[in-house]
């Protein structure tokens, strides 16, 4: 009895104290998953998001002299879990990084009310890009509408006609974030008179995708494009491999080109492809930052320094940090807030000599974010798994802003309207 | 002492069958209900409304509704999670056909269409006992996720095959949706526990509890006593899907918001029955206190750390969660097997006669 009083005092104790206790500066809080099925390709992006503040921190003391409080909860890539993340953190945080398309689509409506931005760069839900309507919520630098288009056009090689009579094979993951490209896709295919074919993988069948593959034989596509995350991924690669399926007719979103996936066929997948709105660079002069004062220093927890998702990280966070600084700079002062940040990220402005000033030109193509445009749009290269890493394989791609823009309006509409009330930004125009 | 029942006379069977028949039980509830209808409102913050309150109050519900056909009536179910989902697609086809209906009621007519999918996946229970039975389930719980996923009429043809909470309201005051404040949640929440807990506890006392948990201990002697295992079998099966679906929607809709097919997978349907079993199976009690140790805990322990003002890096943090409260569990079950249930009986009666131990 005694043990159990205890434990009850215990407990009323840490109820009573679980006001947090906050370092000092902006807080940016990362939903993190470095555990659970989506750890490993977690893993990279997370010590990249958090390398790239900590080296502001010990290289410039932090963004206009206030420190980062970059802090992270770990959600597991569960959405129970990231809602309760958001609703610890969203008091004192400055912004929300949800991390899955799960959590976004749980906290996008809530967002309107607590009146905090999402920053999902390069997922979530693709017409968040509709500024006027989803007045919180940002991804940057492209949806995956854009990758889309994207890839398409490269498999098109600029001259859509040329896809007429094509089979298109969408290897899609059964789940909110495989089935994004999919209206996109099916407008496509009915403009350009190709068939597309989608073939889902459930979450249980992510490790044994020979079902899937055999159909794949079957339906003898000219291409197979991949929205696959996680587990599914790996299998699916080591599967092709095994079907002897083309690999160079192979082409996957960017979360599908994490180099430990392809390090496991390593030679046999040569030729795989992968879209990508960030790049590697080994030289950039911001590899050189991150080296002598996080790796050094000890603080990193990164092997690989140059591998697409460490990188893609880095990218993450300087977009954030750009954000950080154009409120700063509007609004004249260090210590900003939520509703601060959100005008700094709605007037993003990543140009050339920006990339340059940052040192890290080449990491992510230029883009620029407005009040109606949330995404930038910023186009993207095709990653080419060469037997051992990822190197370039095209030149900047832009997605087809004339196709998706009416979408993402028709979308965006709907979801508002589902949701009324809902409030809509009239400042833009 | 304090729970010194000396001086209790029962002078008539109605106060003997009295739903307390011991005064310091009826007290003991009535703090607990004054905490959760008054206290925990008037002090709680969003985080502790959204992490706590709400969640455990619904998971609570969803095992006292796999409780009343595993633990009172002996079936053992694994399609728990399906039926929630089952409710939860119901009510969201219900409010946006008919966006003029009251949502409470929404949602409390949304265990009716669980009811009768679990009635339809109960009949083989007729003919097959125990493990098999649970293999049946299970078949509920696979098909019925699949169906989510694959009739896309169900997710109104949305393009990720989602679904989410439209604003709904009552005489103006948003209950669901974005809009909805959580205290409001919380208290319709806590309005149609109370209600169906209430509604539990007086079944299972009653008639049919009676005819549930003699099929449950020995089904031949209760067929020759004259109860129809048809029967009782069936409504097992049909208000323990209802109490599951109505807490389905709840889940859905006075919590999360937004729901994906795979969202009711197989680890729901676990994560109830874990919840039923160390809370104790056959009881009413025992799956709050269940709840409360597996959805409440973790939460809890998150916040240990940074109130003591130790840093600890969150991936660390999350992995000696899982690592104390399943450590907790199996504690608590090598002390009392039957449950956190069985564990407060005993205290109870060492209180009755304390401070002399026989």
């Amino acid at each position: 009895m005694k043990t159990f009083t205890k434990l009850a005092m215990a407990g009323a104790l840490s109820l009573g104290l679980a006001a947090p206790v906050f370092a000092e500066g902006i807080y940016t809080p990362n939903l993190s998953y470095r555990t659970g099925p989506f750890a490993a390709t977690g893993i990279p992006l997370m010590n990249g998001q958090a390398d790239y503040m900590a080296m502001l921190n010990a290289r410039d003391g932090g963004i206009g002299g206030v420190p980062i409080d970059f802090d992270e909860c770990e959600t597991g890539y569960s959405t129970e879990k990231g809602v309760e993340c958001y609703e610890r953190t969203k008091a004192q945080a400055v912004v929300t990084q949800p991390w899955s398309t799960g959590i976004t689509l749980q906290v996008l409506p809530k967002t309107n009310t607590d009146n905090i931005p999402i920053l999902a760069p390069g997922y979530g839900f693709s017409p968040m890009a509709n500024g006027k309507v989803f007045q919180w919520a940002f991804n940057p630098p492209a949806s995956y509408w854009d990758a889309a288009s994207m890839i398409m056009q490269y498999i098109a090689g600029g001259d859509m006609g040329s896809l007429s009579g094509k089979k298109i094979v969408l290897l899609h993951l059964d789940h909110p974030f495989g089935k994004e490209p999919i209206p996109v896709l099916e407008a496509m295919a009915a403009e350009y008179g190709f068939e597309l074919v989608p073939i889902p993988v459930g979450l249980k069948e992510m490790q044994n995708q020979s079902a899937q593959w055999l159909q794949i034989r079957r339906e003898r596509p000219d291409n197979v494009v991949m929205w696959g995350w996680g587990a599914m991924n790996a299998g699916a690669i080591t599967e092709a491999v095994k079907t002897k399926y083309p690999m160079d007719q192979f082409i996957g979103v960017w979360w599908a080109g994490h180099d430990e996936d392809l390090k496991q066929v390593g030679a046999d997948g040569k030729g795989y492809k992968s879209i990508s709105w960030s790049m590697p660079q080994p030289d950039a002069p911001v590899m050189a930052d991150i080296k002598t004062h996080v790796v050094d220093a000890g603080l990193s927890q990164q092997e690989d320094l140059n591998s697409v998702f460490y990188q893609r990280g880095l990218v993450i966070s300087m977009i954030l940090a750009e954000g950080i600084k154009a409120a700063q700079d509007n609004f004249g002062k260090g210590e900003i807030n939520a509703e601060e940040l959100r005008w700094g990220l709605e007037n993003l402005d990543i140009s050339a000599e920006r990339l340059e000033e940052l040192g890290m030109t080449g990491m992510v193509p230029p883009f620029k974010t407005s009040c109606s445009d949330h995404t930038g749009h910023s186009g993207g290269w095709m990653l080419e798994w060469d037997g051992e890493k990822f190197v370039q394989a095209s030149d900047l791609l832009m997605a087809d802003a004339a196709f998706i823009a009416p979408l993402e309006e028709e979308k965006s509409a709907e979801y508002a309207e589902a949701n009324a009330p809902w409030p809509m930004n009239e400042a833009c125009e | 002492m304090l729970y010194r029942t000396a001086g209790q006379f029962k002078t008539s069977y109605r106060t003997d069958q009295a739903l307390f028949p011991i005064r310091q039980d009826a007290f003991l509830l009535g703090v607990i209900l004054i905490c959760a209808w008054v206290v925990f409102p008037l002090t709680a913050s969003e985080f502790t409304f959204q992490t706590l309150l709400t969640p455990i109050l619904i998971y609570s519900l969803a095992a006292l509704g796999l409780n009343i056909l595993t633990g009172f009536a002996g079936q053992l179910s694994l399609g728990t999670g399906a039926f929630m989902g089952v409710g939860a697609y119901a009510c969201y086809k219900m409010v946006t056909l008919m966006p003029w209906l009251n949502p409470v009621v929404a949602i409390l007519l949304s265990g009716v269409f669980s009811a009768g999918v679990g009635v339809m996946f109960g009949i083989p229970s007729l003919r097959i006992k125990g493990f098999y039975l649970a293999i049946a389930t299970l078949a509920a719980q696979f098909f019925l996720v699949w169906l989510f996923e694959k009739w896309a009429w169900l997710y109104n043809y949305n393009a990720s095959g989602a679904i989410q909470v439209p604003n709904l309201d009552i005489f103006g005051l948003y209950v669901a949706g974005p809009q909805a404040s959580s205290m409001t949640q919380y208290y319709v929440v806590l309005t149609i526990v109370s209600l169906l807990t209430y509604l539990a506890i007086n079944l299972t006392r009653g008639n049919l509890g009676r005819t549930w948990k003699a099929t449950r201990d020995m089904d031949i002697a209760a067929e020759l006593i004259g109860i129809n295992l048809m029967r009782s079998k069936l409504t097992a099966f049909a208000v323990s899907s209802y109490i599951v679906g109505v807490a389905g929607a709840l889940f859905v809709f006075m919590w999360r918001g937004a729901a994906e097919p795979n969202l009711f997978d197989i680890p729901l349907s676990f994560r109830v029955l874990f919840i039923a079993i160390i809370g104790g199976l056959g009881s009413i009690l025992g799956n709050y206190l269940g709840a409360i140790l597996i959805v409440g805990l973790p939460v809890v322990l998150n916040t240990v750390p940074r109130a003591l003002g130790i840093e600890v890096e969150s991936a660390l943090l999350e992995h000696l969660n899982i690592m104390i409260v399943g450590s907790l569990i199996i504690f608590f079950l090598i002390i009392e097997p039957h449950g956190l249930n069985a564990l407060w009986r005993l205290i109870r009666e060492k209180l009755i006669i304390w401070p002399f131990p026989h």
